[in-house]
């Protein structure tokens, strides 16, 4: 595999895990709000989600980037 | 069989950690929706008790044609059959996947195996259909906007979720092909999408393909494909009528259309609603099931007209109260409350309501409005005796002269002077009553629809005669303007003056009194066979007794009366006499049958105050003024007298004509006009 085709493979795989991730948050919150967590944790909750979803999306861009194959 | 054997090296590895994870997130998944489901159980449950159990088996048919059929759905071919792509796609998958999964414990190096294959074909297939069917949603939603759909910001999260759900499913088997070794021409087969991102999908080597990189290729597919499923079954998205519709359909009301349900006026503790509380726990049910499509809205002729009244802001606004009073989780209610019927539901909306039923025919999930507008309605009427002005004149007049035509000095005798026909004080030996209705008796105009009527059935030889005098209003103005007290005296007055003269059969003419007397009497044992003229025409013209000459060069549109076509569904009959008339062409206006949009004068806004630039008899006038008509032809004295003023604020009256079905006929057999 050429190193430009890696790079954008890795992209591409990074923007599909980025927007599951962006997703199943935003879901943890609208679940978390349902099961009655008061309106005014919203931001909060945002915030913390947000943390972790950033944390996410460099874990996996870093993993792939170190096992997608090169050759 | 390549396609399976292919697969055996890493199936396992693939397999393992959605194994896992269904065991772990199925039964998550489970609390969760019962927790979910508890909770709005608890929620309808402050309402009022209400029998929605009987006739299970007709519950069931409706409620699989809606879902699977897409009864209702379809009648909107865009989003229609946006819906049946996305419901069939999901419905693809699923199944696709169930099997598939199944396949992990039986094994598949077992022949015959043919259904993995299909089931796996299936899941491609599916998933591609939702992709069509999703993205006709997002450009509806986004590009063409129309306005009686509201995005929040939930809406728009479900499109990527599912989007990219569908295409990790199609990420994982990209990779499992890519790693195999079976034939390809196999694996273009049975999974083409899957084949075609093989092709531009990298592999691992061996030491990393069992390793991490196929765990989170499963984990980043499964765990969402969960966390979705929680989402859709407990929050406030509006995927969450994947259960909630079914439900709500199951438990619609199989009671006649048009028949509204009685107040125990002794032993209720309150008279209608004045509080959330005061609906029944069905009521509260509908609230939830809505799904904010706005085909009740798009279908409301006051909203149409520019009235403050939206159907589907209605219910949501009740819906946002409920919540609000009864907050998760449910335990006491809210201390301090909004009042409902002035800060939540304001007066004017509760009285600009035709009853025309257009929003409940054209309503998806059988939500229904009447019942809650009256309801509040009652409670105006009898606990807070707050009513329009001109409501209360009508009522006044109900009360105290037995019709609500405040100020007429006709007679109910005075149409019928010379015909020669029967009245029951006198002579009540009779076949059937012709039941006049207050306005045939005491309006201008529709004396002649009570002239023509009574000239065809002497033609037709038939023994009838009236009450005259006797006659009262049946008592559907009351009702429907919320005086249920007011209607259940009338009722019962006639019901007794009925039985005094042993009345078994009624002809009317008004499609108000016909639903009135054949629905709701019998709630008060007042059973009789009740008979529209425009089904007594039709049955006399089928019979070949009724034979009609011609009117040559006459184009006619007719227009449904609400309570004859949406709420007794008397649609074909009156289309019958026309098209039996020789030389006539009928015409369909734009907005027919069970879409037909409302004169205005039900509900009993026959007797209400509008303001000019709202009033809908001109909106329904604009259109009969389009199909370029002669005739609009009406089987309704409200309808009649709506557009006898419409025509005239259109300036129209020397070029269209309004006429009753029976005056139509009386000049197809005598060729003149009626009078
Ligand atoms: S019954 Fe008619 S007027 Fe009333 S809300 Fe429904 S569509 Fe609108
Ligand atoms: S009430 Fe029915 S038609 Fe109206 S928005 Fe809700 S689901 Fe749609």
């Amino acid at each position: 595999m050429d190193a430009a085709l890696r790079a954008i493979a890795v992209f591409l795989e990074v923007l599909v895990l980025t927007g599951i991730i962006y997703c199943v948050l935003n879901g943890v919150r609208l679940a978390a709000l349902d099961f009655g967590i008061a309106q005014r944790f919203s931001r909060p909750i945002v915030l913390f989600l947000a943390a972790v979803g950033s944390l996410l999306v460099v874990f996996f861009a870093s993993h792939l980037s170190i096992f997608y194959p090169s050759y | 069989m390549d396609f399976w054997t292919g697969q055996l090296s890493y199936i396992h590895d693939v397999f393992k950690p959605i194994i896992i994870a269904v065991l772990i997130f199925s039964p998550i998944l489970l609390a969760a929706f019962a927790v979910g489901f508890y909770r709005r159980l608890a929620l309808w449950r402050v309402g009022r008790s209400d029998s929605r159990s009987g006739n299970v088996l007709a519950r069931v048919r409706t409620t699989l044609g809606v879902a699977l059929a897409h009864l209702r759905l379809l009648s909107e071919a865009y989003p229609g059959w946006m819906h049946f792509l996305i419901f069939w796609g999901a419905a693809m998958v699923i199944v696709g996947k169930l099997i598939r999964l199944f396949s992990y414990p039986v094994g598949i190096d077992n022949p015959p195996q043919e259904v993995f294959l299909y089931s796996s074909l299936m899941s491609e297939i599916g998933a591609v259909v939702i992709i069509i069917g999703g993205l006709l949603a997002v450009y509806r939603r986004y590009v063409l906007k129309p306005s009686r759909l509201d995005t929040k910001p939930d809406d728009t999260l479900i499109f990527p979720w599912v989007f990219l759900i569908l295409v990790t499913g199609f990420l994982i088997k990209g990779y499992r092909i890519a790693t195999s070794d079976a034939d390809p021409t196999d694996w273009a087969t049975w999974s083409p999408i899957g084949y075609g991102f093989s092709k531009i999908m990298a592999t691992f080597a061996t030491d990393y393909r069992d390793q991490i990189l196929v765990w989170h290729r499963v984990v980043i597919h499964t765990v969402p494909a969960f966390l979705f499923g929680i989402y859709v079954f407990i929050t406030r998205s509006r995927i969450q009528h994947l259960w909630l519709s079914p439900l709500n359909i199951f438990f619609r009301s199989l009671r006649p259309k048009g028949e509204l349900v009685p107040i125990d006026l002794e032993n209720a503790e309150v008279w209608g609603a004045s509080k959330i509380e005061d609906f029944t726990w069905k009521q509260l049910l509908d609230l939830d099931a809505c799904t904010r499509c706005g085909r009740c809205e798009d279908n409301c002729p006051a909203n149409l007209s520019g009235k403050a009244l939206s159907p589907k802001k209605l219910v949501q606004d009740l819906r946002e109260h409920l919540y609000e009073v009864y907050p998760y989780p449910v335990k006491k209610p809210a201390e301090t409350r909004r009042d409902m019927l002035s800060e939540v539901i304001t007066e004017q909306v509760i009285w600009d309501c035709t009853t025309c039923r257009a929003c409940q025919e054209a309503c998806p999930v059988y939500v229904e409005h009447i019942d809650k507008i009256i309801d509040m309605r009652r409670n105006l009427a009898l606990e807070r005796a707050e009513f329009p002005e001109s409501a209360q004149q009508a009522l006044m007049s109900l009360q105290s002269r037995g019709h609500p035509w405040r100020g007429t000095t006709a007679t109910r005798t005075d149409w019928m002077a010379d015909l020669g026909i029967k009245v029951l004080s006198e002579d009540s030996n009779v076949d059937v009553l012709y039941w006049v209705g207050c306005t045939a008796a005491l309006e201008d105009r529709n004396m002649k629809v009570a002239i023509a009527t009574a000239k065809i059935m002497q033609a037709m030889g038939i023994n009838f005669g009236i009450l005259g005098v006797e006659e009262t209003c049946c008592g559907d103005p009351a009702r429907r303007m919320g005086d249920e007290y007011l209607f259940q005296t009338l009722c019962q007055k006639n019901i007794e003056l009925f039985k005094g003269y042993g009345i078994k059969k009624i002809v009317t003419t008004c499609p108000h009194c016909f639903n009135t007397l054949k629905h709701e009497y019998p709630q008060f044992g007042g059973k009789f066979e009740v008979v529209h003229h425009s089904e007594l025409l039709a049955d006399l013209i089928r019979q070949g007794k009724l034979r009609l000459g011609s009117i040559q060069g006459m184009k006619v549109a007719y227009h449904d009366s609400c309570y004859l076509g949406r709420h007794n569904d008397i649609y074909q009959q009156p289309r019958q006499v026309l098209d039996s008339i020789s030389g006539l062409t009928r015409v369909e206006l734009a907005r027919s049958g069970k879409r037909a949009f409302c004169c205005g004068g039900g509900g009993g806004h026959m007797w209400m105050e509008e303001p000019a630039e709202q009033r809908l008899n001109v909106r329904r006038t604009e259109q009969v003024i389009e199909a370029g008509v002669d005739v609009v032809a009406t089987a309704c004295p409200f309808c009649l007298s709506m557009f006898e003023d419409g025509l005239k604020a259109k300036e129209k009256e020397d070029s269209i004509a309004a006429l009753d079905l029976s005056e139509l006929v009386v000049r197809a057999l005598t060729g003149q006009p009626s009078e």
